[in-house]
């Protein structure tokens, strides 16, 4: 399917800050693309690229086809959430919702149509006449959010929406923005930098740190299957172990951590004898147990910390070498474990291998 | 601080606070219990009561033509200078702009220099570019002494619009012309109402300017000046009791139009 | 595509009354006249700044500084407006006028004295006021002290003059309340001497000073002055180590605007000064409306009075410590 967003070797600096470096990325019609990174990773300026608001350095942006580089935000068709959601304070919500369709020259009835059908799509028919100062943060978002999809634009773009809500709304907008991607089949290129907002919506996830793209991935792939430190390290929570290659035969790699053996599946990589790695290993991965485990990789520690979490129970348990190991359990199992030694055991193929050169990043 | 001011201080300035109301407003309770006088002098005690005055000022075809003119030339040069304040407003606050702090600075100049030295300023201006005096100068002038108060006001609104409203407009199809006047002009609507009744409310009462810009024809200010050396009168005092009233209900309908936008 | 099947149908059953929306921009927008003007103009890059700084750069350049230079360069000529067989030179000859004949350097030192003097009553007086409605007067009546304070101000210069004639005048109020409690036989001559001038002055330009005090007093924090209690300090060393220092900003911009004011009034000298009170205006004035070869003379008094009134503000703004250019 031809790509409705294209980023060609795009770049954007500010004198001698490079906000966004060598960008290419396509998008997929009808997806749900989320850009994620910490702040001043490039994120929000791509956006505005798209948006028109900012004009790259170099390279190329595409819209369903056609380069739109240099072409004004009025011009493109392309709309975009903002922040804090810009609403008109003048103008009612159906006003505001209007603002895109009178100017694409509707008539009164159709632009009339237009509005209900939207404010309906969100519940807020009887807020039609409100000003936004009367309104809910929720209910302002979904305005919002009406405003942008009114003209029928290529690609929304969402620039952090869900920042200014407290974390109750948060979710369950993010619920509500999903199933109104999936009922309307537009493209949404989303920007956070909140993980979980990440993991929760996207078809795709495209994480950025430094102005590059660093992985890009559907939620999945990015939480199991990290290709990189920052991304292991930005995307849930993680332990990494640098060892060091002992021996490594097709899917079985035996590795040196912190003087204990372990066995990991190292992928497409041809490890050699010394090389470094790092083995990404989730806390949910790992096993608790007070007899040792009869297979996979085990390792004997001492409880350090617990930490109530509600639905879970977070340890954090050192074994040899002063290394510590962040894993979970369950509250009722806590109990079973018997004292502080305990036995951590996880099994080879729930780990992912990492080169030690992206660590450098 | 209800404990920190004690008693003695706090009602000594209650006290003052009065004595100072007080102050402000005899003169000119003073004027306009003049102006029901039924004599043809000034002077106290007023003895008789009528309305005799006000029905002579009403029917003075020269008042009634120095308020027309008044007015006119106020709604002439408070359109001007709302324009151009707001459009100097909006050259400051736009993005990229070199020289920011020269261009303001440049904008308030007319409010910092003495009324005197600016009403000759203009005088000598004028007659350099061959402008003869009467109204179009003084509309000239009385748009160049408010086009500072509309720059400040405007600048205090437009600076506190969040950037991404005229974002929003362009993203939406709107060009800049579009965005400014169905977005930046309405948001900056009730602070322009009230610094446009201000600019008002300075055209109405400026007399220096008036009087070195002037032709023959005579603005309230300029009336009554002209009446007050002529001779003391309470047709004088009911005139100015009238300017006064009306000034002073336009005054408050402007308070009460900015400190609702200020809320809002 | 949103999917509207159901949802159309509905809205359209129960929209009795249709908004209506501004349908005319589009049209207005779209139209040849606008596309090949305005909008042609926001496309590019210098039509957008023509469009943002052309009319306010013109204005600024012509009427802000304009009418100064113009009044510069006149001042430094023989003769304007020129006569026909007369040619007019360069000369430095007017200003040197001011400084040969005390006929026009001691108006300009009254005027000094007076706008000084008027300056410091001003702020003397309106100080206790400003403080009262920030500090002592509740939050939710504040609007309502400092409406009543504005009221006499809608009046304008010529009319608040003209009432404290009413007030200072040999039959005026004064005088006859002072005769009738039998204080005095024959009234006190008040009107047209010193003291009516600065009584009228201060009654003038007091808003000045309210508003840049008010707003400074306003912004100390009530803390502070509880702290300072705390502390151990009575009223008056509360209010000469705290409350003095930090409305510094205001008395300054207050002075300054006030100052600059009482320079240059006129009509008040006129209407409410005598014979002994020929303010440096008025002296001025008497070039420009007598005969009119002396306007370059005017022009370089004009200018004299502008500079060494700006240095007098510059010199107190400074010497107060005020930050620079936060008078107004």
């Amino acid at each position: 399917m031809e790509p409705v967003v294209q980023f060609d070797n795009v770049n954007k600096s500010y004198g001698k800050h490079v906000a966004v470096d060598n960008l290419n990325l396509s998008i997929e019609p009808g997806k749900f693309v989320t850009l994620l990174g910490p702040s001043g990773c490039g994120k929000s300026t791509s956006l505005r690229m798209l948006g028109g608001f900012e004009t790259p350095t170099s390279g190329r942006i595409m819209l369903s086809g056609k380069d739109v580089t240099r072409v004004p935000p009025n011009k493109r068709n392309v709309n975009i959430v903002f922040q804090d959601y810009a609403l008109f304070p003048h103008m009612s919500v159906a006003k505001n919702i209007a603002f895109g369709l009178e100017l694409k020259g509707f008539d009164n009835q159709r632009i009339h149509r237009r509005v209900s059908e939207l404010l309906e799509l969100v519940q807020l028919q009887d807020y039609a006449t409100r000003l936004p100062a009367e309104l809910s943060g929720g209910q302002r978002q979904r305005v919002a959010l009406m405003r942008a999809l009114a003209p029928d634009p290529d690609v929304l773009l969402l620039d952090e929406p869900l920042s200014a809500l407290d974390a109750k709304l948060r979710q369950q907008m993010q619920i509500e923005l999903k199933a109104i991607q999936e009922k309307t089949g537009k493209t949404f290129m989303f920007v956070t930098h909140d993980q979980e907002e990440a993991l929760t919506m996207s078809d795709t996830i495209v994480v950025m740190n430094k102005g590059r793209i660093e992985q890009m991935g559907d939620p999945n792939t990015l939480y199991g299957r990290p290709g990189s430190v920052f991304v292991a390290n930005f995307i849930g929570e993680t332990n990494l172990l640098r060892s060091t290659v002992i021996s490594s035969e097709g899917d079985v790699a035996a590795l040196n951590w912190n003087g204990i053996t372990i066995t990991a599946n190292p992928g497409g990589l041809t490890p050699r004898h010394g090389e470094h790695l790092y083995v990404v290993l989730r806390p949910e991965a790992i096993h608790c147990s007070a007899a040792e485990p009869v297979s996979g990789n085990r390792v004997k520690g001492k409880i350090r910390q617990r930490v109530f979490k509600g639905n879970h129970t977070s340890l954090m348990v050192e074994v040899g070498g002063g290394a510590l190991l962040n894993t979970l359990v369950h509250p009722s199992d806590v109990a079973q474990l018997g004292g502080e030694d305990i036995w951590l055991g996880w099994k080879p193929e729930t780990t992912t291998v990492i080169p030690d050169r992206h660590a450098h990043n | 601080m209800r404990n920190t001011v004690s008693d003695g201080p706090r009602t000594t300035l209650t006290a003052f606070y009065w004595a100072f109301i007080l102050y402000l407003l005899l003169p000119l309770t003073l004027m306009m219990a003049m102006s029901f006088k039924d004599a043809n002098f000034v002077a106290f005690p007023i003895g008789d009561w009528t309305l005799d005055w006000y029905a002579k000022v009403m029917q003075d075809k020269q008042f009634l033509e120095a308020c027309l003119y008044s007015i006119m030339i106020a709604a002439a040069s408070t359109l001007a200078a709302t324009t151009l304040g707001t459009w100097i407003a909006m050259l400051i606050v736009a993005d990229g702009i070199r020289g920011r702090t020269i261009i303001f600075a440049l904008a308030c100049l007319p409010a910092v220099v003495p009324g005197m030295i600016s009403a000759i300023s203009l005088r000598i201006f004028i007659s350099t570019i061959d402008m003869p005096t009467g109204t179009a100068a003084i509309i000239l002038g009385h748009t160049v002494h408010a086009v500072p108060f509309v720059v400040v006001m405007a600048l205090t609104r437009l600076r506190s619009m969040p950037r991404n409203l005229v974002d929003a407009a362009r993203d939406l199809g709107a060009d800049g012309v579009v965005a400014f006047f169905r977005v930046t002009l309405p948001y900056l609507g009730p602070a322009l109402l009230g610094g446009m009744i201000f600019c008002v409310l300075l055209s109405i009462d400026d007399f220096v300017r008036t009087f070195f810009l002037g032709g023959y024809r005579p603005t309230l200010p300029m009336l009554i000046f002209a009446k007050v050396q002529g001779g003391m009168s309470p047709e004088i005092n009911a005139m100015a009791t009238i300017v006064l009233v009306v000034t002073a209900a336009v005054g408050l309908y402007a308070e009460f139009i900015t400190r609702r936008a200020r809320t809002r | 595509m949103v999917n509207s099947n159901t949802i159309a149908g509905d809205a359209a059953g129960r929209g009795a009354s249709i908004p209506k929306y501004s349908t005319g921009i589009a049209r207005i927008v779209n139209s040849a006249i606008y596309r090949h003007t305005l909008g042609a103009a926001v496309e590019s890059r210098i039509g957008r700044v023509i469009l943002l700084a052309g009319v306010p750069l013109i204005w600024l350049v012509m009427l802000h500084i304009g009418p100064i230079y113009q009044m510069l360069k006149i001042s430094l000529l023989s003769h304007y407006p020129v006569q026909p067989g007369v040619e007019s030179h360069f000369t430095l000859d007017n200003y040197a006028i001011f400084f040969r004949e005390s006929l026009y350097f001691t108006p300009l030192i009254k005027s000094f004295i007076f706008a000084t003097a008027a300056t410091a009553a001003t702020l003397v007086v309106v100080y206790p006021v400003a403080y009262y409605v920030a500090k002592i007067v509740k939050p939710e009546g504040r609007s309502k002290a400092l409406l009543l304070l504005l009221v006499p101000f809608w009046a304008g210069e010529l009319i608040r003059t003209f009432s404290v004639i009413m007030l200072l005048a040999n039959r005026g109020a004064v005088n006859v309340l002072l005769r009738e409690i039998g204080l005095i036989d024959r009234p006190i001559p008040m009107l047209y001497t010193s003291f009516s001038l600065g009584f009228g002055l201060v009654y003038l330009i007091c808003l000045y000073m309210l508003l840049p005090l008010y707003s400074a007093i306003e912004k100390i924090p009530g803390q502070y002055l509880d702290a300072a209690a705390d502390l151990g300090a009575g009223p008056f060393t509360r209010f000469r180590r705290i409350i003095l220092p930090l409305s510094k900003d205001g008395i300054v911009s207050g002075c300054s605007l006030v100052f600059l004011t009482c320079i240059g009034v006129f009509a008040t000298p006129m209407l409410l000064g005598g014979p002994n009170t020929v303010m440096f205006p008025e002296t001025i004035s008497g070039f420009f409306h007598g005969a009119s070869d002396k306007w370059p003379v005017g022009a370089a008094f004009a200018l004299i009075m502008l500079v060494t009134a700006l240095i007098a503000a510059g010199i107190f703004m400074r010497l107060v410590g005020g930050k620079k250019g936060s008078a107004i």
